[in-house]
């Protein structure tokens, strides 16, 4: 039998025995705190994707950065590994312990929405806070505004998406999750305390109310997002918020031929009224009606393109409204075949699985029909969708693949596109399959320029291949310098 | 594909765990309401403690990952199987989630036996029939006491938890079925088997399964009716999946109350001025989908003002007793009583009700470990202080 688990490949008990570390942590973290249980550690084994798994050595939940920062001064006199973790429904094995050592389980206990500031429109939060955690709490507080929800699970972390540059629901007006980000508190490899950002002054604790810029110092946020956790441990994260406007209601653009959307996404996108388009192929919304094995048919569309649209009055949405028609009717003269409808009314016709199409969109059906899911999700010059597309499309039909959804969004007004082709697949029996399949995407997007997020390490190794010798020192140069014992999620990047 | 013991009578939701399950964390809060809804995650806090977690122990213990011993009891144990997660999650195993974990139970029994003190459950059975260790009641001196016939249309099956522990509800119960004038009749019960299937101990299940058959098929009944939920989803659920078929109709007290109110049959008379919340029971709401009945009648009781808890329906935090847990993990159990009763805090009731006998005991242990003063009463309780016109 394969086995799922691996052992890892460095010894990092070699300065203080399993049983001392064991002690350490009871002491700080406290008995009820601490696992050691295969049982326990096994869940952290592995994530939904197809990357290799290992087994952390122990598993701990803090309460506060007191502990925090007396684990990290320990782990980093003892090389023993860090990993933070929120709520584990993670890709591209982001949480797997490469090289064993702790969990650290910000997900349970470091979960509380600090602070809102209603007029600089943004909250403070520690790390194991959830989406579906901050809409309620801004429903039930602060109704006028609203956060940036992903395409994912109500109780994905939201820290954990903004570090890593997440999509969100307000992307094609704001871009990037991490571009969101105003301010961090974070601990560094030697166990110092560092705010970034506007709230960088006061010696001790920050005013509540400095936490509203990102710059104009030094951007040392940089030094913390994308890092996959490399870097130190980010305790505390302001996020912007954005309006909650009271006209909401969304459209959907169906496109017959296999890449009209990519003009689509690109006016509309630059036209500045959507607050958010999110592309997906036909057999992705037969997915979402739940057919289990979609199949296209001659005639049939190609695409769906979501397209949410927010506005302060009724003239400002039937103004915005008509520029959306207009986009679609100009580019039907020029050959491409749309048409536009309600995304309400066609969703109920059509029978798609959505729930919330404005807000947080709680569960997208077709990520959560098998055991396991994976993707190559990636930012994507906008110029390249059809190649994209074509290409793709034509890998999921050589290899007549199941589940075969092609899914991503225009960003900050067509400033740059995601593409994202994901494969459910049976954890168990596919995953050498899909693995192959997608390592031919990655080899063919990564040569038209796209460049992926939440990398899996098998991933960044081809991205080495193509990136600049300079880049890749002082990449290098920076992850020694803030963990120069590579204690903050060793293995990642394969450093 | 991993081997699976085919002698298991839930080998079928085991393999189901190899299909589904990405660890979405959508079954640990409630969907859409973002609440707190699993009191064994909660509680542990470790991945190991919630439903996805379990579905990830029983792949590594099915691919030979994981080592069976005594380090599995808790997390495989100490669950209520309240059914918060199978309401919350949206993928297609959402609503096995329970029998997984039963399954994983049934396996585990097999390996390591069940968590402390839950083989009581058993012995005490094959001693008194029920778990209690109780003398087993054969019921005739309920029969002599009511008058009761040994041929009815109807069988008051009374549930071991009302018959030996919360007794005013089985004779709350008794009393309203002779005030109405439904031709009833007892029978000598043997444990309607949930306590062994939540805890994964099948042995005896399907004996005493087709023995209570065989005991209501001699009076004659047509009907069955039960005032504990346990028993009730016990008898809709699971005699039908242990393969043992029945041909009378069962019914909750509730639907009894509500049908004769709905024809006109009854009327409350007397006024009852309290203000009451409902707790759902989880064999009754999130199991078996009854919600919105009990609030109807609670509605109809003249006077009576009716308040939410902020968890209410398919939300409702679990009382703590389901599962094996009340005697697995006895206080921990009246824990999660606790916070419900700090949830009823935060409303204006002074009666906590419910029309489960194992919610009324947790909840009653809770308000007395903890020096609350709330009244814990059954429907039937409250029903029982009326004035009621049979019509």
């Amino acid at each position: 039998m394969l086995s799922l688990t691996v052992t890892k490949k460095r010894n990092i008990f070699e300065k203080i025995s399993k049983e001392d570390v064991y002690k350490n942590l009871l002491d700080i973290f406290g008995s009820h705190y601490v696992s050691d249980k295969d049982v326990d550690l096994y869940p952290y084994s592995y994530d939904m994707t197809e990357c290799e798994p290992h087994m952390p050595d122990f598993v701990v939940i803090p309460q506060n950065i007191e502990q925090l920062v007396e684990l990290v001064k320990f782990c980093n006199a003892n090389l023993i590994p860090i990993v933070p973790y929120i709520s584990g429904n993670n890709v591209g094995g982001l949480t797997i312990p490469e090289q064993g050592g702790i969990i650290v389980d910000f997900g349970k206990k470091m979960n509380k929405i600090l602070h809102v500031n209603e007029n600089m429109m943004y909250a403070i939060l520690e790390p194991g806070v959830t989406f579906g955690q901050l809409k309620k709490y801004l429903d039930e507080n602060y109704p006028t505004l609203r956060y940036s929800y992903p395409m994912a699970p109500p109780y994905a972390g939201v820290v954990g998406n903004a570090l890593l540059s997440g999509m969100n629901n307000l992307s094609c007006k704001i871009g990037s999750m991490g571009d969101s980000i105003n301010g961090l508190e974070v601990i560094t490899a030697d166990g110092d305390i560092a705010r970034i950002g506007s709230c960088f002054y006061g010696k001790n604790e920050a005013d509540p109310d400095s936490w509203w810029s990102r710059y104009p110092m030094p951007d040392l946020i940089g030094l913390f997002v994308n890092w996959q956790g490399m870097t130190g441990l980010v305790t505390k994260c302001a996020v912007q918020l954005w309006p909650n406007k009271p006209i909401q209601k969304a459209f959907v653009a169906i496109a017959f031929g296999l890449t009209d959307i990519a003009d689509l996404l690109r006016e509309v996108g630059r036209s500045e009224i959507a607050d958010d388009m999110s592309y997906f192929n036909i057999a992705a919304a037969k997915l979402t009606m739940g057919i289990e094995h979609p199949r296209q048919f001659p005639e049939e569309p190609e695409f769906l393109v979501i397209i949410p649209i927010s506005a302060k009055t009724e003239e400002m949405f039937e103004a915005k409204k008509n520029i959306l028609f207009n986009i679609i009717a100009e580019l039907n003269i020029k050959g491409n075949n749309l048409i536009i409808a309600d995304f309400d009314e066609f969703s109920r016709l059509a029978g798609l699985k959505y729930r919330c199409i404005y807000d947080l969109p709680a569960v997208v059906i077709p990520t959560v029909l098998k055991s396991g899911i994976t993707w190559f999700g990636s930012y994507c010059p906008t110029h390249k969708f059809e190649e994209l597309i074509e290409k793709v499309d034509e890998i999921f039909r050589k290899y007549d693949y199941h589940s075969p959804i092609i899914y991503g969004k225009i960003m900050k007004y067509a400033h740059y596109g995601i593409f994202r082709p994901i494969l459910p697949y049976n954890k168990f029996t596919e995953e050498e399959k899909v693995h192959q399949i997608l390592e031919e995407m990655t080899d063919f997007c990564l040569s038209l320029g796209c460049i992926p997020y939440k990398t899996p390490n098998w991933m960044t190794e081809k991205m080495r291949k193509k990136i600049n010798p300079g880049w890749i020192k002082l990449f290098e140069k920076i992850k020694s310098c803030m963990d120069p014992n590579n204690i903050f999620n060793p293995g990642r990047w394969n450093l | 594909m991993v081997e699976i013991d085919k002698s298991l009578h839930g080998k079928d939701f085991l393999e189901m765990a190899f299909d589904y399950c990405i660890k979405c964390s959508t079954c640990k809060y409630g969907y859409k309401s973002y609440e707190k809804i699993c009191p064994s995650g909660e509680k542990y806090l470790f991945e190991s403690y919630w439903p996805s977690g379990r579905i990830r122990i029983i792949r590594g213990l099915l691919r030979r990952e994981l080592d069976w011993n005594d380090e599995l009891i808790d997390p495989i144990f100490a669950c209520t199987t309240c059914a918060a997660c199978v309401d919350a999650c949206q993928a297609p195993h959402a609503d096995h989630i329970v029998e997984m974990i039963e399954a994983l139970r049934e396996l585990a029994v097999k390996h390591i036996g069940p968590a402390k003190n839950q083989e009581f459950l058993v012995s005490r059975c094959k001693e008194n029939c029920n778990p209690y260790g109780e003398p087993n009641s054969d019921n005739e001196e309920l029969k002599k006491k009511y008058n009761l016939p040994d041929k009815a249309e109807w069988v008051y099956f009374i549930g071991c938890t009302s018959n030996y522990r919360q007794q005013s509800i089985r004779d709350t119960t008794l009393r309203f079925l002779k005030k109405v004038g439904i031709d009833f009749t007892l029978i000598d019960e043997h444990c309607c088997t949930s306590p062994m299937i939540r805890t994964g101990q099948l042995g005896i299940v399907k004996d005493y399964m087709n023995y209570n058959i065989a005991q209501i098929k001699n009076t004659g009944a047509s009907k069955v009716i039960t005032s504990c939920a346990g028993c009730y989803r016990t008898f809709m659920k699971d005699f039908e999946k242990f393969g043992v078929h029945y041909e009378f109709e069962v019914f909750h007290t509730l639907e009894l109350v509500k049908q004769l109110l709905d024809k006109g049959k009854i009327e409350f008379k007397s006024e009852y001025n309290k203000t009451v919340t409902y707790h759902d029971p989880c064999h009754l709401g999130r199991h078996m989908g009854v919600y919105e009945l009990p609030r109807e009648i609670y509605k109809q009781i003249p006077g009576l003002k009716l308040v939410e808890m902020r968890r209410n329906r398919n939300f409702a935090w679990c009382c703590g007793a389901g599962g094996g847990v009340k005697i697995g993990y006895p206080e921990w159990s009246v824990e999660i009583s606790k916070e419900r009763l700090e949830e009823v805090k935060e409303t204006s009731a002074t009666i906590i009700s419910s029309t489960c006998p194992f919610c009324h005991r947790n909840l009653s242990d809770a308000n007395n470990d903890y020096n609350y003063d709330f009244e814990i009463l059954d429907l039937m309780e409250i029903i029982d202080k009326l004035e009621i016109e049979v019509k």
